[in-house]
């Protein structure tokens, strides 16, 4: 691996002014991601700019109806709140389905986010709950944020540091796991919210995206048969030597069966 | 029993006791050392550049970017390897694969080494090997076995015949009252040792030390000194402890060689170790395969006829055809039987045995193909088993040494309760709404035996030390080979040394074929045989010892003593103390008893029971139970035989549900070559597996009675858990390994719930 110079700032504007400063630098949160990455030559940055020493990015707070999880908040944390159990319980237990307590203890929700693996967890909870984005110099909204394959609508240098969730009526995640990293083959996230039913599908295209045929026959009547019988169209999803695209299409239907059921529980 | 033969005490005797093995606690606490723990003073790491193509020529190297990286001491090419003595394309020995060893610029797989970099670190040699870059003139390379044109080869396996039969099997199909004909898919498989190929390369002079892993450290001596030129006895290699093998490590692959010749490059010691993703290219694989059953079975649900053919791949270069028909002559009686095969050569490095070479993959095919004639004509698979079963051995028509496999159907199916299991597919199901399946398979394992020698060495103290050039792959070979010593000379298993592991021990043969207790511990036997004669001989013409006079013959060893009939008995250290002398050894030699072997078929049995449980939505299978009850001769060690089968039933179920080796059509490598996305079962993914012991005695196969444990497990099982699935969902997959994406989509009603 080449050598690179290591920066710990303790604020977000230091942060993201040497970020700006360094075009090949990057942001370095768990790690859990972008250190396999740099091993594997993937990515050969200049410069880490580690997000640990920055006060005030990690936490989780309820507001209300919102639920507030800071950028650099390890998923083991977000698993283990009593405060996520309370608001959004479904959330919890995404969270506690991401890979191994290895990667729980170290990833982040910002950095899961910024990073947009189309087979990530998070992405269907912010999606599903339609949440906002925060970062360093605006707010985006869940519908704006997932733009493609590992693409975001994040400017070079802009730094995640907050994502917030309104409380749903009820919500629900069912993924079929890559058995070996835990990754979602196919996760769905159902949320029947005060502004209706959102279903978001990770793990299954380049990106995250919602079902609306799903949603509306959830609108009408939500429990798991009102979406057995719908499927979303196999020509757009993903094939690789995990699954093909059939198997994928087959696995959005089943996994929104078994979200709807775990919203219901 | 002959003159002189050393009878085995069956009172408090080593053989039979289930010990825990020798090497267990420098196991678990990391005192083993394996071959990459060898730090020779003044160390070099030496890593390999794999060829990114499968088939072409590299063009150039960027030896200046590799040389500036600081801490790389050189970088090994075509250019300036080392000489060799011998091509390494040449076929020197009927027995001997081509290597690639920078003999040139063709590449012939994805994988293959095309340099070698020296470095001062590891870290240092792998930058290196980055930037050197290879680039390359790469031409259209073919890894489809079902794309390739087909031809028949000479041999099959390591000099078997390609085509077998008996009796008119055309004629029998033709006439018989029901025709079964399918084919089945198995994919190509990784060995994936838990420990990489490593070496640990010392040069002094002339003189060549080895530290590597290695199933046949005589055969790697002859390779490797016939490559260099060096007398045979100049080449050192050491190979205490094995991180497995199967099959990977029987014959010296070339990166172990390239990291002797970077040794001798740089004129300091180098360790080279395999990446994993490296452990996918050049040290080996089991091709895939194409198999076709054709069964005739008569209204009495007798068979007929019995055809299996398979068509399976080499490597364009070389010759090693996975002989996956070749077990159909020996399984179930057939009125006539034929095994065929023939081959295709793609741009892939060229397979190697891997464990059940040939047997693993044809019984998974013949035991479906069995399976779906009982179907076909409403019986139970365990009662057309039984039904059909080889008194004889069907493509020869010799008998068997001893075959005990209708005591392991009983067995088996006691302990699994198999007795009740609906005859219909898809008619039981779990309290989570998962299907249930139940379902068997025969296994079946040729019992072979090599030659070995032994030498025994007995001390005046009455300890002895055992020495052969014998294997401990992990097997517990260690363990058992030294309850084998302990009885033969009569001593109790404290005072036995066994030294295993190296070149400039006795030739013990390789640890394959299931055959190494049979073959190394018959050679024990013998040397140990051999001592107490002498031993024996001392002591009856010494009139000061109470068995002075007695016959040899009527002279028993037990206990560290020698033992008349009636109850007179002399203790070895006495016998040695009175004879003056410090020590004494003997040799002792096996081999095949070529006689027994032309009268008689041998192979050890067992019957395979699997439960499984199929998430109707998801095809998703777990296994839920396994049980195996197997005849393999005289066990030396129950619990490390169990171990064995065990883990033989583990590989089966892997064969039949987890691993694949994905080549890429457009590459030509494969594509899955990590832990992660080449399947190997883990814990989670393991049930109840339980293996049941069946007693039987053979007085053919070889003076010990021993057959083989090492690879039967695999046989019977990867067909057992798929007659499951098929029986949980009635869905016959015949693409192995089976995708839960395949199960899914075929599951009867799904077609009805899309179109709702
Ligand atoms: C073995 C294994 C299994 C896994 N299994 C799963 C799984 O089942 N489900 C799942 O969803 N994920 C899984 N992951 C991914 C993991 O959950 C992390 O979420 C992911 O690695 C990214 O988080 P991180 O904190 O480690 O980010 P890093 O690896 O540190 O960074 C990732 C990227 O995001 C950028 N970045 C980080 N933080 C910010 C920020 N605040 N603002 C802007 N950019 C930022 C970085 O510059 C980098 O480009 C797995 C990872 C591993 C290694």
């Amino acid at each position: 691996m080449k050598a690179f110079d290591y920066l710990k700032p303790d604020a977000v504007p230091a942060a993201v002014g040497a970020l700006a400063a360094n075009p090949d630098a990057k942001l370095l949160a768990g790690g859990m991601t972008l250190l396999p990455t740099m091993k594997q030559r993937l990515a050969e940055p200049a410069a880490l700019i580690d997000l640990a020493g920055i006060a005030g990015l990690k936490g989780i707070t309820l507001d209300g109806d919102t639920l507030t999880i800071g950028a650099m908040t390890p998923h083991a944390e977000v698993a283990a709140s009593a405060t996520v159990a309370a608001a959004i319980p479904a959330l919890a237990a995404l969270a506690g389905g991401i890979g191994d307590p290895a990667v729980r203890n170290r990833g982040t929700i910002g950095g899961s986010l910024a990073n947009c693996d189309p087979s990530a967890d998070y992405p269907a909870a912010v999606l599903g709950l339609g949440a906002t984005v925060i970062t360093d110099r605006r707010e985006i909204a869940a519908d704006d944020f997932f733009l493609g394959l590992f693409e975001t609508a994040l400017e070079a240098d802009e730094l995640i540091t907050a994502v917030r969730f309104p409380r749903p009526l009820r919500a629900g995640y069912a993924k079929f796991k890559s058995p070996a990293s835990r990754y979602a083959l196919v996760g769905v996230f159902v949320a029947e919210t005060v502004a209706g039913v959102r279903v978001a599908v990770t793990g299954a295209a380049a990106s995250v995206f919602r079902a609306p045929a799903f949603e509306a026959a959830l609108a009408a009547d939500f429990t798991p048969g009102a979406v057995a019988g719908l499927s979303v169209d196999a020509a757009d999803l993903n094939a690789d030597i995990h699954a093909e695209a059939s198997y994928r299409a087959h696995l959005v239907t089943v996994m929104a069966k078994r979200a709807v059921a775990a919203a219901l529980e | 029993m002959a003159e002189g033969t050393a009878p085995i005490s069956p009172e408090g005797a080593a053989i039979g006791r289930p010990i825990a093995r020798d090497d267990g606690v420098a196991k678990v606490t990391g005192r083993a050392r394996y071959a990459a723990d060898c730090r020779p003073p003044g160390l070099l790491h030496a890593v390999i550049a794999p060829s990114r193509i499968a088939r072409g020529r590299v063009t150039a190297f960027d030896l200046d970017a590799a040389m500036a990286e600081p801490g790389v001491v050189a970088v090994m090419t075509p250019a300036n390897r080392p000489p060799l003595a011998e091509d390494p394309d040449a076929k020197t020995a009927p027995i001997v694969f081509r290597l690639d060893l920078l003999q040139d610029d063709r590449i012939r797989y994805a994988g293959q080494p095309v340099a070698v970099v020296i470095g001062e670190t590891l870290e240092a040699a792998e930058e290196g090997a980055f930037r050197l870059a290879p680039a390359y003139a790469a031409e259209p390379a073919l890894v489809d076995i079902d794309a390739a044109e087909p031809f028949v080869p000479e041999t099959v396996g390591l000099g078997a015949p390609v085509e077998r039969r008996r009796g008119d099997v055309e004629a029998a199909l033709a006439t018989a009252a029901h025709r079964v004909q399918r084919r089945y898919e198995t994919a190509a498989q990784v060995h994936n040792p838990l420990e990489p190929h490593a070496v640990v390369a010392v040069w002094e002079g002339d003189r060549l030390w080895v530290d590597t892993p290695s199933q046949n450290v005589a055969r790697a001596q002859r390779r490797i000194a016939g490559l260099l030129g060096l007398p045979p006895d100049h080449v050192h290699i050491r190979s205490p402890f094995v991180g497995g093998g199967f099959g990977a490590k029987a014959f010296p692959a070339g990166p172990q060689v390239l990291g002797i010749l970077a040794a001798r490059l740089v004129g300091r010691p180098v360790k080279l170790v395999l990446s994993r993703a490296q452990m996918f290219g050049a040290v080996g694989h089991r091709a895939p395969t194409r198999q076709t059953l054709r069964l005739g079975l008569a209204d009495d649900g007798t068979i007929a006829a019995l055809a299996h053919h398979a068509r399976v791949a080499s490597s364009r270069f070389d010759d090693f055809f996975e002989p996956a028909a070749a077990l159909s002559g020996g399984v179930y009686a057939a009125g006539a039987v034929e095994t065929t095969h023939e081959a295709v050569r793609l741009d892939i490095a060229t397979p190697v045995v891997m464990r059940g070479p040939g047997e693993a993959t044809g019984s998974l095919a013949l035991e479906c193909a069995i399976d779906e004639a009982a179907a076909e004509l409403g019986l139970d698979p365990l009662a057309f088993r039984r039904l059909n079963h080889a008194d004889t051995e069907p493509i020869s028509g010799r008998p068997f040494s001893s075959k005990a496999l209708r005591a392991c159907y009983d067995a088996g199916a006691a302990r699994f309760g198999w007795a009740g299991r609906p005859l219909a597919p898809r008619s039981l199901s779990d309290s989570d709404g998962r299907l249930v399946g139940l379902g068997i398979g025969t296994a079946v394992f040729p019992s072979m035996m090599f030659q070995a020698e032994a030498r025994a060495l007995l001390r005046a103290d009455g300890a002895a030390i055992v020495e052969l050039g014998a294997h401990e792959i992990g097997q517990g070979a260690a363990t058992a080979l030294r309850q084998i010593a302990a009885d033969a000379l009569g001593l109790p298993l404290s005072a036995v040394t066994l030294r295993t592991g190296a070149s400039d021990l006795p030739d013990a043969g390789g640890a394959a074929g299931s055959s190494h207790t049979a073959t190394a511990g018959s050679a024990i036997h013998a040397a140990g045989t051999a001592l107490v004669a002498r031993l024996a001989a001392l002591a009856t013409a010494d009139p000061a010892s109470p068995l002075h006079g007695a016959g040899n013959a009527v002279l028993f060893a037990a206990d560290g003593a020698l033992h008349a009939g009636d109850g007179r008995r002399d203790p070895h250290a006495a016998v040695l103390a009175r004879a003056g002398l410090g020590a004494i050894e003997a040799r002792g030699a096996a081999a095949p008893d070529r006689a027994a072997r032309a009268s008689h078929a041998m192979a050890a049995h067992g019957a395979v029971f699997a439960e499984v449980a199929v998430d109707p939505d998801l095809g998703a299978i777990r296994v839920t139970r396994l049980v195996g009850a197997f005849a393999a001769g005289r066990i030396v060690n129950p619990r490390l035989a169990r171990s064995q089968l065990v883990g033989g039933m583990i590989w089966g179920l892997s064969l039949a549900l987890h691993e694949a080796a994905q080549f890429d059509p457009a590459t030509g490598a494969i594509a899955n070559a990590d832990l992660g996305a080449y399947r190997i079962p883990v814990h989670a993914d393991l049930p109840f597996v339980e293996a049941l012991l069946v007693a039987e005695e053979d007085t053919l196969v070889n003076p010990l009675g021993v057959k083989g444990v090492g690879e039967i497990g695999i046989t019977g099982t990867a067909g057992a858990v798929a007659n499951a699935v098929w029986h949980a969902t009635g869905v016959r997959i015949r693409r192995f390994p089976i995708r839960i994406e395949d199960l899914a989509l075929a599951m009867p009603g799904r077609e009805k719930e899309d179109d709702a």
